[in-house]
């Protein structure tokens, strides 16, 4: 019998409930348990050096890419996730740099360049193979690419949508492209017009809908 | 100075515990409380999707559990079973649905016969048995609801204590597709303020329940209802941050229970009766690991059933995508549910089933909308940002679907895995039975049939009606556990008596969702609720005539 410890190898089993509808989506909830609240709001890098901030940034960027609205880049996704990796994530910390470095060994055997300065459609030929774990020269020491790959993918994805607190969501940016006007359980909740459309409600940001 | 023996010692302070805390208070026996997590104030309880709906932080941050995978032999850590550590227990964070069972789900066995592979029981007790409890819950709980208006189930005395919450467009697009498919929708009974109730305000309807506390005691939860009761009688000891581990045993009576506080220090109080209200991973787990008793099997576990039979639900689901916005935002997890689909049918390829239920637990916040409902296609790129554009649009309703009970699903000690105390964890083993996957995919199916009909322009899911596709094995939900110390009459059977009470050892009870030996297709903790007002009723009798 083996034993997996709570490594992103486990996470991403669990998070694989994303992809099953049904009761898996409730399994989804399951993801790690951190260790303490990171609330920064510093862009001062707490994990990551110059370079890896930079790589970061640009897998953010095509997980939620900018189009005519801001996308991962502008709400600073790569701050959040630097934070959390020191703080509730900071067990995945070690499979995310390790992550980082295979992903710029993988770039340099197999298009001479690291891959901050790769245009988009190669970056995302890599990141698409780093998904289905087809990406060749990945290194077998450290996470697989599939689990990197789904690790920053999901911590793009809370960084972009999580209260700006946490160092992401930069100018509400995920919540105005959600469309999400912002949490309002302490703040009055919603009229029953305003369950059906009768009523306008203020977005944070300030907007009408 | 001669150490306090309190008349009851309960352990956990959720659906189950507090309510037997309040009952048992109110009759005037004095109760020690123990609650393995901390007494958490409602100024924790926020409305950070992260920090709750995402991490799961305020309410149970320790839990710490094992999945055996028994095909592989492979066990992974974490915690799976979305339960509460807290004082209130996992009532705290539920998001109120508050049903009847209905009679044929009492006597499961009688009804359908035996069926290979699964351990099918009757209940001791009868629908007519729990009647009167559900009331005396619904009113104490304040249930919001239109009584009649489900049309399935069983007879009541008395309607519901408060208003129906107003529908959202969400629940309407619901409500407009069951009714042209030919069902019959109706408000979700919620133990939720509709309005002013039991000295707590209306609720707000401010979108995030489910997952999360109320901060301002309009939803009903023993943490709200029943524990400032029971602690204005003077009757209570209520230790919270006290982790029970053992519960000693001396002439075949179990003396109180053993504990650790935060820092690992054990203590132990005397009582003349252990109520145990852990929970279904919790209860087992704690009977497992107390063998100073007769049985090297743990306490009270005689038949060998302690920790067997585990049932989820399954959650069979619709994720739609409309034109207009839904603002599944607003309000609650679910307002609008139907219960057409319930009634047993072999002639489906399965038996059983379970009322469907609006369920916007992704689709009310960002986060888990942008993480799990994608769909692999579209998890990152110009499709997920697509996706994210969605989220206004977007409406998910599931069935809430009996499991058969399979002795093979269990709570056991992990034989190698340790919590930070040096305690085995709890190992959760876990399949599904093949009536439970039939059931699924045809739900999923009748669900999807209906948010078209409702006029949805993209169904998420990945089987669309019609087209047969089956990704991968539905997994069952990680909440609503059921069933490891079953209650029955014969004690080769069954772990409990009718009342709850150990077979073998006469001053040890039950009060939590472990004692079911089914779960029907609803939410269950109304019946949780109503079975530990039935429990302490003759607690309260019995002890009036001595014969405790």
């Amino acid at each position: 019998m083996s034993i997996n410890k709570d490594t992103a190898l486990s996470r991403r089993t669990l998070l694989r409930g994303t992809s099953i509808f049904g009761g898996g989506l409730f399994m989804a909830l399951n993801l790690q348990r951190p260790l303490a609240l990171a609330a920064m709001k510093s862009d001062t890098p707490a994990v990551f050096d110059a370079a890896q901030w930079q790589t970061v940034e640009a897998i953010t960027g095509r997980i939620v890419p900018t189009d005519h609205q801001p996308g991962a880049i502008e709400a600073n996704c790569v701050n959040f996730i630097d934070k959390t990796l020191a703080n509730e994530d900071a067990e995945s910390r070690p499979d995310f740099i390790a992550g980082l470095a295979s992903l710029d060994m993988v770039c340099a055997k197999k298009l001479d360049k690291p891959f901050v300065e790769l245009d988009a459609s190669h970056q995302d030929l890599v990141l698409s193979e780093l998904e289905s774990d087809s990406a060749a020269h990945w290194p077998n020491m450290g996470p697989a690419g599939s689990v990197f790959f789904e690790l920053v993918r999901t911590l793009t994805i809370m960084g972009f949508m999580a209260d700006p607190k946490y160092g992401g969501n930069a100018n509400l940016a995920g919540w105005r492209v959600a469309r999400y006007p912002g949490p309002r359980h302490h703040k009055g909740g919603y009229t029953p017009a305003q369950m059906v459309g009768e009523e306008e409600i203020i977005t944070m940001w300030g907007d009408k809908m | 100075m001669k150490k306090q023996v309190f008349d009851v010692c309960v352990i956990g302070t959720g659906a189950g515990g507090g309510v037997i805390i309040d009952q048992l208070t109110a009759a005037g026996f004095s109760v020690v409380g123990l609650e393995r997590g901390p007494y958490l104030s409602t100024s924790e309880y926020d409305d950070d999707e992260l920090r709750n709906g995402v991490r799961d932080l305020v309410f149970s941050p320790n839990q710490e559990e094992s999945f055996y995978n028994a095909a592989t032999g492979e066990t992974q850590t974490g915690s799976f079973s979305r339960i509460s550590h807290c004082v209130g227990g996992t009532i705290s964070h539920w998001d109120g649905m508050s049903w009847r069972f209905r009679p044929d789900e009492f006597k499961v066995l009688s009804t359908e016969g035996s069926v290979a592979g699964a351990s099918l029981a009757d209940w001791p007790i009868s629908y007519e048995d729990m009647a009167p409890f559900y009331e005396k819950a619904e009113w104490d709980f304040g249930i919001s609801g239109t009584a009649g208006s489900h049309s399935t189930e069983g007879s009541r005395a008395r309607g519901y204590p408060n208003p129906p919450h107003p529908y959202r467009t969400a629940s309407k697009m619901i409500e407009k597709g069951a009714t042209e498919m030919g069902y019959k929708p109706f408000p979700i009974p919620l133990a939720i303020n509709s309005q002013p109730y039991g000295g707590r305000p209306g609720c707000v309807r401010g979108g995030a329940c489910r997952g999360y506390g109320c901060p301002i005691h309009a939803k009903s939860t023993t943490y709200s209802v029943s524990l400032p009761r029971a602690t204005a009688t003077g009757k209570l000891d209520l230790r919270a941050d006290a982790m029970v581990f053992e519960l000693p045993m001396k002439d075949g009576r179990v003396t109180g229970a053993r504990y650790l506080d935060v820092k690992g220090n054990a203590h132990e109080v005397l009582a003349k009766h252990v109520i145990c209200a852990a929970g279904t991973i919790g209860t087992p787990h704690l009977m497992l690991q107390s063998l100073s008793g007769s049985s090297a099997d743990g306490l009270g576990n005689s038949s060998g059933l302690v920790g067997k039979n585990l049932q989820f639900h399954h959650f069979p689901s619709a994720v739609a995508v409309f034109d207009d916005d839904m603002r599944a935002y607003t309000g609650f997890e679910g307002h609008v549910a139907f219960d057409d689909l319930h009634a047993s049918d072999a002639k489906r390829g399965f038996i059983r089933g379970g009322v469907v239920i609006e369920a916007n637990i992704f689709t009310h916040q960002p986060i888990m909308h942008s993480l799990a409902l994608a769909g692999s296609q579209n998890n990152w790129g110009a499709g997920l940002k697509d996706h994210m554009r969605d989220f206004t649009r977007t409406v998910h309703f599931a069935g809430v679907c009996e499991e058969l009970p399979m002795e093979s699903n269990r709570v056991e000690l992990d034989p190698n895995i340790k919590d930070r105390f040096g305690l085995p964890v709890p190992r959760i083993t876990k399949t599904n039975h093949p009536n439970d996957i039939a059931m699924s995919y045809w739900f999923e199916k009748r669900l999807n049939e209906v948010a078209l009909a409702a006029g949805a322009s993209r169904i998420l899911n990945p089987s669309i009606p019609g087209l047969d596709i089956k990704l991968e094995e539905p997994v069952s939900g990680a909440e609503h556990n059921h069933g490891t110390c079953r209650m029955g009459n014969d004690p080769n059977t069954s772990v409990l008596d009718k009342w709850c009470r150990s077979h073998d050892v006469p001053n040890f009870w039950v009060a939590d969702g472990s004692s079911m030996p089914t779960n029907a297709g609803y939410n269950p903790t109304l019946t949780i609720l109503a079975n530990a007002y039935r429990i302490s009723d003759y607690f309260i009798r019995e002890s009036a005539r001595q014969s405790l």
